[in-house]
Formats: C-alpha cells, structure tokens, sequence
C-alpha cells in the first residue's frame, strides 16, 4: 500500500512517535479488498494528524475529511475503489450521555453527492477501541464476507450461512458465532443487492439515508465484526465526569420528555393540523386517516416497550407490538416511518404500517426512500404514467408487496430499488416535476409549501432533501419566522440550524439533546477541552462547523454539482398546497433565500466555493 | 370571550383532553389570561408546560394553526384557536 500516500491518506502510523489528543487515537485503519498476492485483502494503520482532528473532530466532519482524502468524489459510488469511512468521535467511549455514535460517510449511490448517515450503539464503541478514530474501505472481496477486525488484524471470513439473511436474523447468527465482545454492522438483502437507498444496520438501528448498505453490498460484504480493548485517555476526567453527570440530568428533563414519553412520532397529529403532514406523495398535507396511526392511539390499542441506545438516557424509542396478541412481535416506530410508510401512501392501517417498517428494517432499507419512491409510482399509476395498476394509494397489501420486490430487486422493484428521481427520468413524460426528492433523496415529512424555512433547508441541503443535516424546521415552529412566507433574512437562521447539526454530527451526540444547552457551543466546547485537552472555544466551533458544511459543498463540487441541484420540485412552487392557500411558495422567493443562504454562507450568490474561501476556512489541502 | 386551545403531545397527555375551551373575562384576551385558566383546570399541565403564566422553554403557543406566540402579552381575539406544543418538532 505504498502508492499514493500523500495524495490520499495520511503517512503510515508510526507508533510512539506523537502526541495525541485526549479522545483519540489519531490514526485510522485502511482497508483495501481484493486479492494482494495470495491474501484476499491488505490493511494499514494511517496518521490523522492533531491539526486535522481539530479541523474536522470527529463523525461527519472527519468522515468528509477522509473522502477527500481518498477522492471518492471522482468515482463511481458503487465502484470496486469507492471508499466508505466508518467514522468514530473523540466523545465515543466518554460518560457522556448519547455519545455512542458512528457515522457512515461515502459518496451516495442514490445521489452521487456527499453522504453521512448515523448510527448509534455498541458498534460505535467497540470500533474505537480497536484502536483507530475511523475505518476506511475500498475495493472489492471475491466473495461475499465478513470483514473481521480486532486488535490482532484485520481478515475476511464467509458470509455462506448469512448472505440473504435479513437484518436482525444475521445478527442472531453472528451473534451465535462470536464472542460476546463483538459487535457488528450488518446489511440486508437490499444491501446485497445494491438498492440505491439500502442501509446499514447495527443492534435494529439503521445507518439509513443515501444507500451506504448499497456501497457494502457491492464490495460483497455483507457485515463488519469489530471487537477491541484500546481506549483513549481524557485530558480531565474528573470534570469531564461531572460535566456528563450534568448532563445526564438534564437529559431526564422537560427537553426531552417528548421523546421519552410519546416518541417522535408524536409530530403526527400536530403536523396534520398544521397542514405539513406530507399525503399521498405530497398531494396534501393533511391526512384523514392520521389519528389511527397517532402514538397516542396505538398505545391505547397494543403493548408498547421502550428502548435507548448504548450510553444514552433519553430512551426516545418507542416499540409497538405488530399482532394484538403476539406481544412479543415489536417495531421501532419513529415519525419518520410512519408518515413515509403511512400517509405518503394514503395508508391508515396501523398493522400495515407497522409491518412495512418491519420488513425495511429487515430488508435493510431506507423508510423514508422506500415510502417516498412508491408513493411516487402510486401517484404516476393514478395519473395513467405507470402500467402497474395493483400499485395504488390506500392499498396495504400492494405497499408490503412492493416492499418485498424492492428487497428482491424482482420485477418492478428493481425500478423501485433506484430511487424516485431515476424512476421519474425512466417514465418521463413530466413525471419529474412530482417525483418529491432533492438531488436524488426523497424529503422527509416535512411538506415544504407550509415551512417554507425547510424549504431551504431541503433544497440547499448537501446531502439531498433532508431533515437531520438541516432543522430550519425550528425556525418555521417558532416566532422567528412566518412559515408561510420565505424571505431572505431567514437564510442566516436556516444556516444557524445547519450549522449546528454538522457540530453535533461530528462530536457526536444525539440531536434530541439540543434543548437541554442553553449555550450549546459554550457547552460543546468545553465537553470538547475535558475530553482533549485542547482550549477551544465556542467561536473556533462556528467555524468548525461552516469548515464541514463548506468541505461537504466542495465535495459535492467535485462530484459535479451545479446550482440547478439546489431547487424543490415543480409541485411545490407556485401553486398553493390543496386545501392551504396560504401555504404557497413562489419559486423567485426560493430563489432569493437561496442567494442569501449562499451569500452568508460566503460563496458566490449561485453556491460555487472559491479557492480563497476553501483557503480562509482551512481547506487548501483539498484545492 | 370565548378561546378553544387545542392540546398536542406532552400537553395532551398532561390534560388528558385533546382541546376545551377557556372563557375569559378580559377583552381582548392574552395569551397569559388563558394560561393561568388552564392551570388552574389543569395542575399537570401547568407543572409541565407552565411558569408564572408563562410558557416554560421547550414549549409553544400557536394561533389559529397559522402564527406562532413569542409573548404572553400577545392578543387573542375572541373565537380564535390556540395550540399548546412541543417547541421541538424534530422526527
């Protein structure tokens, strides 16, 4: 592994010879699939130099960090030598509540830009103490296998007995064949067969956004098994223990009761009053059926369970028994599921709806995409486009059959497993203008004609249309701003939000603690300095967190972004939402907001970054 | 004057109804005037969501489904609909 080095990674890690920070282990293992003489792959331990740690910290910021380093902008996502990072955070194995967290960073193959999905839980944990911040993988196995890393290497082993097993089943059977210190990230069989939004699954939670399970699938490996004893030290412990008590306690506070206590899928009732609870593919924002499907309805009718992740004490999810009579039966179900799987396909059956989240989880699929691109055909069925007429809105059974076909890439599902965006290029005939995606990522529930600062958020967003890279939600639910009317001077508080999210992508915490800092990059800063050593401060993160969303921008940059990219679809401009007159959205009013979010964040008015910007915010590596 | 306030989440399940209606005697009605109705109807609700007439932080007041509330002092006309949320409408 000699070549190129200094073009796409850092030098070999030379133990001893450096100081590290406190968090970290300042290095990461690269992995390099495919047969290297008679050994089926090769591996080295590579530097992450101090000044790159404090740049990009850790998660998301790191992850984009390695992808530049490893030029995955320039090649195809699900090509042999596409990299995928597993990126781990300084605060990963600290008492810090909900910092058990990995991010998945890799060129997306359902959008060819920048993608970084997150994960929680065990994996994170037992991955950093192997004794690296992250895991690089490029190339591609001979057949498909379990990449297998300890402390004593790194090697392959079949996957025979767990090809085609769904998600939770392959990590009952690794479970049954490793000790019991191992943990592993999995994907399905959507993964294998490279469904452009499959995602990767660790302990019944899902990288899953922007198709890393896809990535995996193609390099054949069908999961990562990771076990290690190496921890990091902290510069304080002492007063890093008392700030994470702190902490802690505030966690259990009324910040996050919503979540302890009903779930996010508690935003339904109060979106479909709202007008923004997306319908049957964006039609409508409000839906008839939303109040069988309402937490507050299910937990009247089947049992419920709670869970949290490893290291967290919030406990946000909420677990629905499927089968009134088979308790034992339980689906995560989260807004997000919910209202794709529900009302996108003008579904109100609970049962079906907690059926179709369990089959993604099992198929290893994005619920968001899933939902979104057969809510899209359902709609192009309606509208004559389509030659699929079992497919239609409000029918159950035709949404869990398209789920299996997806799995299978069978039939039509192999249409389905691309994504709406390329489903709409194949049908043509307009069918584009309704397909609801931004860059290729299909939105969330979050309908963009009645929050219109979202609907910044979703157009300029450098993963695609998405609820977790951007909040400007926030700004829509409060005073700040009138929902029904974009105008320019929200761009600063949209960025605000996103600002924010590539921070606590990165540390990494949980979102769902936001509101328990009254100063959050005061606090940040400090949990960062105990863990570290470092004395940063609440101004260096501002900037830390513009450095990764502009190093995000620029990748999407390499990769062949043009301003066009940055839009929502027809459906959403100038013409009002039916049923909300009030919630129009004028496509010269996007524009503008679009000029001030590019001016603010200081590229040019059409979003292209300039050398002196990548220079002035620390990225001239990568001009 | 008459307010309906309409409850979602934490607040719902503080009141254990999903809207009722406030009849206050002050016109034009603040947001203030129905908040300290509601807690005296509803003693978890106000340990919840309330503080000294006030909205606590990570809680909201939204108007007729359009406008969201930033004061206390802000004006009700009669007939209007109030929400009681969850500030964060993260999913």
């Amino acid at each position: 592994m000699s070549d190129g080095f200094n073009e796409e990674g850092g030098q070999p890690t030379r133990p001893g010879s450096r100081q590290v920070p406190g968090g970290y282990h300042g290095q990461y293992l690269l992995v390099e699939l495919g047969p290297h003489g008679e050994a089926p792959l090769r591996s080295e331990w590579r530097e992450l130099p101090s000044r790159v740690l404090r740049q990009f910290l850790g998660g998301s910021g790191l992850g984009t960090w390695l992808m530049l380093r490893h030029r995955a902008a320039h090649h195809d996502a699900l090509a042999p030598e596409a990299p995928l990072a597993f990126a781990f955070s300084p605060l990963v194995g600290s008492p810090l509540t909900t910092s058990a967290k990995f991010a998945v960073v890799a060129k997306s193959p359902l959008t060819n830009r920048i993608n970084d999905s997150l994960a929680s839980s065990g994996f994170a944990i037992a991955g950093k103490r192997v004794g690296g911040d992250a895991l690089v993988i490029t190339g591609k196995a001979t057949e498909p296998s379990i990449l297998v890393i300890d402390e004593t290497g790194v090697h392959l082993e079949t996957a025979a007995t767990i090809w085609g097993a769904g998600c939770s089943e392959a990590q009952r059977i690794l479970g049954q064949r490793f000790a019991p210190d191992w943990q592993f990230a999995v994907i399905g069989p959507a993964g294998e067969r490279q469904v452009r939004y499959a995602t990767i699954s660790h302990d019944g939670r899902h990288a899953g956004r922007g198709g890393s399970g896809a990535i995996l699938g193609a390099k054949n490996i069908k999961a990562i098994a990771v076990r290690g004893s190496r921890t990091c030290t902290w510069a304080a412990p002492t007063e890093l223990v008392q700030l994470a008590k702190s902490v802690s306690q505030r966690s259990m506070g009324p910040a996050t009761e919503k979540y302890r206590e009903l779930g996010t899928a508690t935003n339904l009732l109060l979106f479909n009053r709202l007008n923004t609870l997306p319908t049957r593919n964006f039609q409508t924002g409000r839906f008839e059926g939303a109040a069988h499907l309402s937490p507050e309805s299910l937990s009247a009718t089947r049992e419920r369970t709670r869970a949290s992740c490893a290291a967290c004490t919030i406990g946000c999810e909420h677990l629905y028994a499927i089968d009134r009579t088979e308790s034992d039966d339980r689906v995560r179900l989260e807004y997000e599921n919910l209202f794709a799987l529900g009302p996108l396909c003008g579904i109100h059956d609970p049962d079906i709806v907690l059926q179709a989240s369990r089959r993604c989880d099992e198929l290893g699929m994005d619920t968001i995409s899933t939902g979104g691109t057969i809510a899209f055909a359902m709609e192009c069925v309606e509208r004559g486009l389509l030659d699929q007429p079992w497919l239609r809105f409000e029918d159950g059974p035709a949404l869990l059959e398209a789920i299996e076909l997806i799995g299978a890439r069978s039939g039509f599902g192999a249409a389905l497993g691309e994504g709406s965006k390329r489903l709409a290029e194949s049908i043509g005939a307009g069918s584009i203008q309704f397909a609801a995606q931004v860059k290729g990522l299909e939105l969330p529930g979050y309908e963009p004609r009645s929050l219109q600062t979202m609907a910044l958020g979703l157009a300029v967003g450098t993963r695609g249309a998405d609820h977790n890279r951007s909040g400007a939600y926030e700004v829509d639910f409060s005073a700040r701003a009138d929902r029904h009317n974009l105008v320019p001077a929200t761009a600063a508080l949209a960025i605000d939000t996103e600002d924010q999210a590539a921070l606590i992508d990165s540390l990494i915490l949980c979102k769902f603690l936001r509101g328990v800092f009254s100063e959050f990059y005061v606090e940040a800063a400090e949990m960062l300095n105990l863990v570290t050593g470092w004395d940063t401060t609440d101004r260096e993160l501002h900037e830390t967190a513009r450095r990764i969303v502009t190093a995000k921008k620029w990748f999407n940059i390499l990769a062949g972004w043009t301003p066009e990219e940055d839009t929502l679809p027809t459906r959403f401009l100038n013409q009002p939402l039916p049923g909300d007159a009030a919630a129009e959205l004028d496509r010269d009013q996007l524009a503008a907001a679009i000029r001030a979010y590019n001016r603010h964040r200081g590229w040019s008015d059409e979003g292209w970054v300039d050398r002196e910007q990548l220079e002035q915010q620390g990225l001239a590596d990568f001009v | 004057m008459s307010i309906r306030v309409e409850f979602y989440g934490i607040p719902r399940q503080r009141t254990g109804v999903a809207a009722t209606v406030v009849d206050v005697a002050t016109q034009p009605a603040a947001l203030q005037d129905v908040i300290r109705q509601l807690s005296a109807r509803f003693p978890q609700l106000a340990d919840t969501c309330f503080e000294q007439d006030r909205l606590r932080a990570g809680y909201t007041a939204n108007l007729n489904g359009e406008r969201f509330l930033a004061d206390s002092a802000s004006p009700l006309p009669d007939g209007s609909c109030l929400l009681i949320l969850s500030s964060d409408a993260g999913g």
